[in-house]
């Protein structure tokens, strides 16, 4: 009796398998965007993967090259549209490195508290996403309802929550609206109580903790072969970060420092971005104290719409208004490659002009093209269900890295 | 700023690379043989004094009416130059150049690399075994410019459908050409009639189908 049915286990045990091909997505909850994944398992084992991607592709750069300068901008928007103001900023400044103007020093300021509030969005969403993913509904409810706050002051700001718009070429499209820095420093207390009850949730948390460490693992030398920026850079111990290697804007005025991890695992993208949260809020705070009155926006009519008042009194200033509208921005001929810190890492453009009103080519190197172009590298070996927690770590945006 | 590596670049390299330039905004140009990209990006990658151990970017340009567009008058891009411009011999006869963005993470300082490609068949050496970057950037630029790379692990569409033809980011490529893969259905824009862009085929508003419904043909067009 005994003999048989250890006879029955060893013979389950020789059972040939195969190994499966599955299909996950492009449609698909945990899919972000519309990304197609082929698998190969082996059992729940990742054998092999491959990523098809592409069906959220819109042609971005082609579009681009046929619009005028400021045109390009609300595309940009739809790059990545967790953190749209990140990617106008980057955007502009391009632009502006081009021409060779610089903008006020309040819209600088301007722009880094917007940016910021932006980041903290995009880390809200990203790791809410992740928990809830993981089965943690509760944490995406918190990060989505402090993602909502700030976008409240999104919109007071530009109007728009997501699609903004909202620099100009040499500085930003309006001023801060009366009483709205009082506002945001009464939201940003709220949205640091979500975000530690968050951290509460999920840090300590046995599953999401076993779920996450020793998976999807790098090692700092692949890292940066692949071209990794941003928090999945510096979870592995590499500090690098755009805003302190090249300071642009007025980082370098911010007391601040740059947060890395040790493993390059998921769980360490996790807390660089818990991390980067804190200190996003904290470069705002000082921001708003620092921030001196001023020019919101150059006054070189060359490059910036005039105030209505002068185009409906002078003739320079409607000439002026006219020739932008029509014509567009006359950016000298020459290249450009400028880069700014994105939510994701490093977001570059490559911009070239012939002296025309419109771009003759706009390329942008989108920080998670190059991620994502790893995670097979990060899953192949790994269980299948492992897949989800690295996908959402690393943060793919559908509409940068399919442009 | 990165003086250093393009004077080590010319010092290492005095035939194969053909100009350096620093851009009044600071970034470091160099322009090198397309014969020799490997080698030139294996000694960037490796040396110690440089480091580029990250490609940041890779693209292509496309140089196909950059001079008819900026001397043509107003400046319709992915058209082609008028006749009176196209006669006139063009200065520059290389139409694709590619891009590399080199990074250097311990010296922080970048180097921009330029490669001029022919213009038949254009093709270049793959640097996928130096960078693993260079995968998907040199299938991107493959994808939507055409220029092929040798040795690429695999070279195939990334972002588009294999059934596409031609390579939409090439300035011959119609910006209102469409080519879908499933037919599209009869059922005209409201305001702009098929294809990207204003203008479209300018369907008028009573012949659209949601016009012919809702619009009374007495008061429009």
């Amino acid at each position: 009796m005994i003999n048989a049915n250890a006879d029955a286990f060893s013979a389950e045990q020789d059972l040939p398998s195969k190994e499966m091909v599955i299909n996950l997505g492009p449609s698909h909850p945990a899919m972000h965007g519309t990304v197609r994944v082929r698998a190969r398992l082996d059992g729940e084992t990742l054998r092999k993967m491959e990523l098809d991607i592409g069906f959220l592709h819109r042609g971005f750069e082609k579009s681009s090259e046929n619009s005028t300068w400021t045109q390009v901008l609300p595309y940009t928007d739809r790059l990545n549209y967790v953190s749209p103001l990140l990617n106008n900023v980057g955007y502009i400044m391009a632009v502006e490195k081009l021409i060779g103007i610089k903008d006020p020093e309040r819209s600088q300021y301007i722009r880094v508290i917007a940016g910021e509030i932006s980041r903290i969005c995009d880390h809200l969403t990203c790791l809410g996403a992740m928990a809830l993913e993981l089965g943690a509904f509760t944490a995406f409810l918190y990060g989505i309802e402090a993602r909502e706050l700030l976008w409240d002051r999104v919109t007071e700001l530009t109007g728009a929550r997501m699609t903004t718009s909202w620099t100009r070429i040499g500085g930003v499209a309006n001023d801060l609206p009366d009483g709205w820095a009082e506002k945001l420093k009464k939201t940003l207390p709220k949205v640091a109580e979500l975000r530690e009850e968050m951290d509460k949730l999920l840090t300590k948390n046995r599953i999401f903790i076993d779920r996450c460490k020793g998976v999807g693992e790098i090692t700092q030398e692949e890292a940066v072969s692949y071209g990794f920026t941003g928090p999945c850079l510096r979870a592995t111990g590499i500090d690098y970060d755009v805003r302190k290697a090249h300071p642009y804007l007025v980082y370098d005025r911010l007391d601040w420092t740059v947060p890395v991890g040790t493993r390059g695992d998921t769980f360490d993208r996790y807390l660089v971005r818990v991390e980067e949260m804190r200190l996003s809020e904290k470069m705002i705070l000082q921001c708003l104290a620092q921030m001196p009155e001023g020019d919101y926006i150059v006054r070189d009519y060359r490059y910036a719409l005039p105030p209505k008042s002068e185009v409906y009194s002078s003739i320079e200033g409607a000439m002026a208004h006219f020739k932008l509208i029509m014509e567009g921005t006359q950016v000298p001929a020459g290249e450009v490659y400028s880069y700014t810190e994105g939510a994701n890492g490093e977001l570059g453009w490559f911009l070239v002009s012939n002296g025309k009103g419109k771009p003759y080519r706009v390329h942008v190197r989108a920080p998670g093209f190059t991620i994502l172009s790893a995670l097979p590298r990060l899953c192949e070996g790994h269980l299948l269900s492992d897949l989800v927690p690295t996908f959402d770590s690393i943060n793919m945006i559908g509409g940068e890295v399919e442009q | 700023m990165s003086k250093i590596s393009l004077e080590r670049l010319q010092a290492r390299f005095p035939k194969d690379v053909l100009a350096v330039e620093t851009l009044p905004h600071g970034d470091d140009v160099a322009r090198v043989r397309r014969e020799a990209i490997v080698e030139i990006c294996h000694f960037l990658r490796d040396d110690p004094e440089l480091d580029f151990k990250m490609l940041s970017d890779l693209t292509i340009i496309d140089s196909l009416t950059r001079r008819s567009e900026a001397f043509g008058g107003s400046s319709r891009a992915s058209m082609e130059a008028p006749p009176h411009v196209r006669q006139q011999p063009s200065e520059a006869a290389v139409r694709f150049t590619v891009i590399y963005q080199l990074y250097s993470i311990t010296k922080k300082h970048r180097v921009r690399l330029k490669a001029d490609l022919d213009d038949k068949e254009p093709h270049l050496e793959s640097v996928s075994s130096l960078w693993k970057t260079a995968n998907w950037l040199e299938r991107a630029a493959f994808d939507l410019f055409g220029v092929k790379f040798d040795g690429h692990p695999n070279m195939e569409r990334i972002f588009l459908y294999p059934e596409f033809k031609g390579y939409p980011l090439r300035k011959d490529y119609p910006v209102n050409k469409r080519q879908p893969l499933v037919e599209e259905r009869n059922f005209p824009d409201l305001v702009r009639g098929p294809g990207p862009g204003p203008g479209g085929a300018g369907v008028p508003m009573s012949q659209t189908l949601v016009g012919r419904i809702n619009v009374n043909r007495e008061t429009y067009d």
